[in-house]
């Protein structure tokens, strides 16, 4: 067989169904055989990231249905590859599942710099699991289905597939046979285990019995192994309170009783105040990133520490942890749960401080909230985001871009739905929230997909427009255009005297844009045009786009400042103003 | 400069696919992690297809070096990795020298080490090949006088537990 064929071949037997690409030189046959087969629905990104996004939507979103895949782009050699590698590296910092196939120059040229030739494995290489050039049309199969393997176990990640162009169209050997349903990939560096060792539990469960001020910290781990039913019975039979990393969100309904709402930089304050007073963090599938534990010298220096994660390296990397469970979040949970020695506490003193804590600044957050503009009279992103989650009961598909209105849906959105909230946070990539939710639509399309983005995210990948055009994808796109790149604009007020430097934005007509993708398009200004505007989008067929007049000068509060420790949190603009890291 | 000496040499040995690119993935996270390569030597094991790396750097911290252990072990290439401790081990390199040396000189050094002559130009001049502990080898060319010296090579250190 041709080795375009066996790469068809192979991405059928691993079950994609999707493909999000962009075609050139040296990727040509392998899309001429997609036409030929016509297998694969085919989208054509308007941008090589906008397919990796797009693909990312498909692993991030599928993964809590009865069908879970891993997104696949293609792209061709030199600039079409680079143009991957955004979001290739995203997918890595997210520990995202994601197949990236990129054409190469022919064998015998590569490393003369031949036409669009880049070292696409040398690039690769630290960004992602697994990045394998094909030399020999033999192994193209078993590459690929090891490369699924790679990608989706354990801990996810990208793997780039670089072909080059001759392989594609090599021929093999006439004894070729590849059995795809028995084959098992063996690739021997490769560890991990998902069972925990019981010796970690028990000594978990012992720890978790004698503490009187618990906390749980909910991470993407929980989400990724579709652990949100496990957790909520973890919580409930302990009695501990749970807070979330930006990627533990939708891990089970934000308002729990027992529930904080996000921890770290953009966290709550009572989550924010909550940790710090700790006699033991359990912490779940998560990494200990800066923007989750500010300073690590004084993070839960009053705690022990649970951690149950399963990438050993992680373990003791940045916070020393008491009890490692090396094992998938979930495994963990189902032992822990079953634990005949776990016991309930009613740990009423926590209760009533962290109460204490709940109630901080509630009132001012509610007169704000019902306000609903600056002084200017523009809007405030929180309120248009409290109304979204009303509207949709918090049962929708929330993805976000980049920036203020991304930590300010984090805060505000009353997320319901097990695994219903998608954004780049490791990487924190501006423009992901677009081209992301074109593939989040396809594997939930019996859901509302809300991509929401701001003024500067918006125009990262715009051009996506033109997929959402042609393949009529139906996105509710809300546009936070508050003239500036809002995120920066606050530490700027925060923490560089409110100079704006490279901030403000002069921006198109985003009606205009719209008409010229014909897509229905409405501006809010009053705070009386949002309810009607939002359900007219929930309403419509099709894709829509919203924009929203917002007041460049609010800020997301709280705030930790960047090397400071939760505590030194800022929760009104009237602290004193404390110098960045 | 913000850069942290450290002063505490630590060899870390790991066992790896012999495959292209193992080597610069590996090279590629310690000058991520901002170390100095000391030495880096790779062989191949008695089982066909694994190679044995040994890689010798500063690091005083016992957890940042786990953490640069755990995350080569995380590659896929990569079968085992671990410290092996000074004490428990022999470090050894192998040096090339080529020197100029009197014959007073030359029986002086042969009585003090042990090396062999490979080549030896107008009883003047030699090249040797001396194996042992890095310090040996400094001694050796401390001994030899670096006005003496033409040129040399040092394999880097190579490893094994006792
Ligand atoms: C690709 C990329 N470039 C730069 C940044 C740095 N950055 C983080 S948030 C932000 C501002 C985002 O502005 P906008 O999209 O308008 O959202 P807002 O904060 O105003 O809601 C910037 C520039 C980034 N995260 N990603
Ligand atoms: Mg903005």
């Amino acid at each position: 067989m041709k080795g375009t064929e066996l790469v068809i071949k192979a991405l059928m037997d691993k079950g994609v169904k999707y493909i999000f690409g962009y075609t050139g030189g040296a990727i040509m046959p392998i899309f001429d055989e997609m036409e030929k087969k016509q297998c694969f629905s085919f989208m054509m990104a308007r941008h090589e990231q906008g397919a990796a996004f797009m693909a990312q939507g498909i692993s991030r979103a599928s993964l809590s249905t009865d069908n879970p895949q891993v997104g696949v782009c293609m792209a061709t050699s030199g600039p079409g590859a680079m143009n991957l590698v955004t979001g290739v590296a995203d997918a890595g910092m997210d520990s995202v599942p994601l197949i990236a196939i990129t054409g190469q120059v022919p064998t015998h040229v590569i490393a003369t710099d031949a036409f669009q030739e880049s070292d696409v494995v040398g690039v690769m290489m630290p960004l992602t699991k697994q990045a394998y050039m094909l030399q020999d049309v033999n192994i193209i199969e078993e590459t690929i289905h090891d490369a699924f393997f790679l990608a989706s176990s354990g801990r996810g990640g990208p793997v780039v597939i670089d072909i080059p162009k001759d392989v594609q169209i090599d021929e093999t050997q006439s004894d070729y046979t590849f059995k795809a349903h028995e084959y098992v990939p063996d690739i021997p560096g490769f560890f991990y285990s998902p069972f925990p060792e019981r010796d970690a539990i028990q000594k978990a469960v012992a720890l978790i019995n004698r503490s009187e001020r618990p906390i749980i910290i909910c991470g993407h781990g929980v989400i990724c192994s579709n652990a949100g039913k496990l957790l909520r019975q973890f919580i409930e039979k302990t009695n501990i309170p749970i807070c979330f990393t930006l990627h533990g969100l939708s891990a089970l309904p934000v308002d729990h009783p027992l529930s904080l709402g996000m921890v770290g930089m953009h966290g709550t304050v009572a989550a924010n105040r909550t940790l710090p007073q700790a006699d033991l963090i359990i912490s779940l599938g998560m990494r200990f990133d800066d923007r989750v534990t500010g300073n690590l010298e004084k993070f839960g220096v009053r705690a022990k520490i649970i951690h149950v994660e399963i990438d050993p390296s992680e373990i003791d990397k940045n916070v020393k942890t008491t009890v490692a469970i090396h094992a998938d979040t979930k495994e963990a949970l189902v032992r822990l749960i079953k634990d005949p020695e776990l016991i309930s506490k009613p740990r009423r003193l926590w209760f009533e401080q962290v109460d204490a804590f709940r109630r901080e600044r509630l009132d001012e957050l509610e007169a704000e909230l019902k306000r609903g503009t600056g002084k200017q009279g523009q809007l405030l992103m929180k309120t248009i985001v409290r109304k979204l989650s009303d509207i949709t009961l918090g049962k929708d598909i929330i993805v976000s871009d980049v920036g203020q209105h991304q930590m300010t849906l984090a805060r505000f959105y009353n997320f319901q739905t097990v695994n219903s909230w998608f954004t780049s946070g490791g990487a924190g990539t501006m423009g992901c929230a677009l081209p992301m939710a074109v593939g989040v639509k396809l594997v939930r399309p019996h859901e509302r997909v809300w991509a929401i983005c701001g003024d500067g995210g918006f125009q990262m990948n715009i051009q996506e427009l033109g997929t959402i055009m042609e393949y009529e994808t139906d996105l509710k796109i809300l546009l936070f255009n508050n003239g500036y790149l809002g995120m920066v604009r606050q530490w700027q007020t925060l923490f560089y005297d409110g100079r704006f430097a490279g901030t403000p934005l002069k921006n198109p007509d985003f009606g205009f844009i719209a008409k010229a993708y014909g897509i229905p398009y409405s501006k809010v200004a009053t705070l009386e045009e949002i309810e009607p505007a939002l359900t007219n989008a929930a309403d419509h067929k099709g894709a829509c786009l919203v924009e929203f007049l917002c007041d460049p000068s609010e800020v997301i509060l709280p705030m930790v400042p960047s090397g400071g420790s939760l505590e030194d949190m800022i929760i009104s603009l009237s602290d004193k103003r404390i110098s960045p890291a | 400069m913000n850069i942290k000496i450290h002063t505490k040499r630590r060899a870390l040995v790991a066992f790896m696919l012999d495959q292209p690119g193992v080597l610069n993935k590996v090279s590629m996270l310690i000058r991520r992690k901002m170390y100095n390569v000391d030495t880096i030597t790779v062989c191949k094991t008695r089982t066909l297809g694994i190679s044995r790396m040994t890689l010798t750097l500063c690091e005083d911290s016992d957890d940042k070096l786990n953490q640069v252990l755990k995350q080569i072990e995380k590659m896929t290439e990569v079968i085992s990795a671990k410290e092996l401790d000074i004490d428990q081990s022999f470090w050894r390199e192998v040096g090339l020298v080529k020197f100029e040396a009197d014959k007073d000189h030359f029986k002086q050094l042969s009585e003090h080490y042990s090396f062999d002559i490979l080549d030896r130009q107008n009883h003047e001049i030699y090249i040797v090949q001396l194996s042992g502990t890095s310090k040996t080898i400094d001694d050796f060319l401390k001994d030899i006088g670096d006005e003496k010296i033409i040129d040399m090579a040092r394999s880097g250190l190579t490893t094994l537990e006792k």
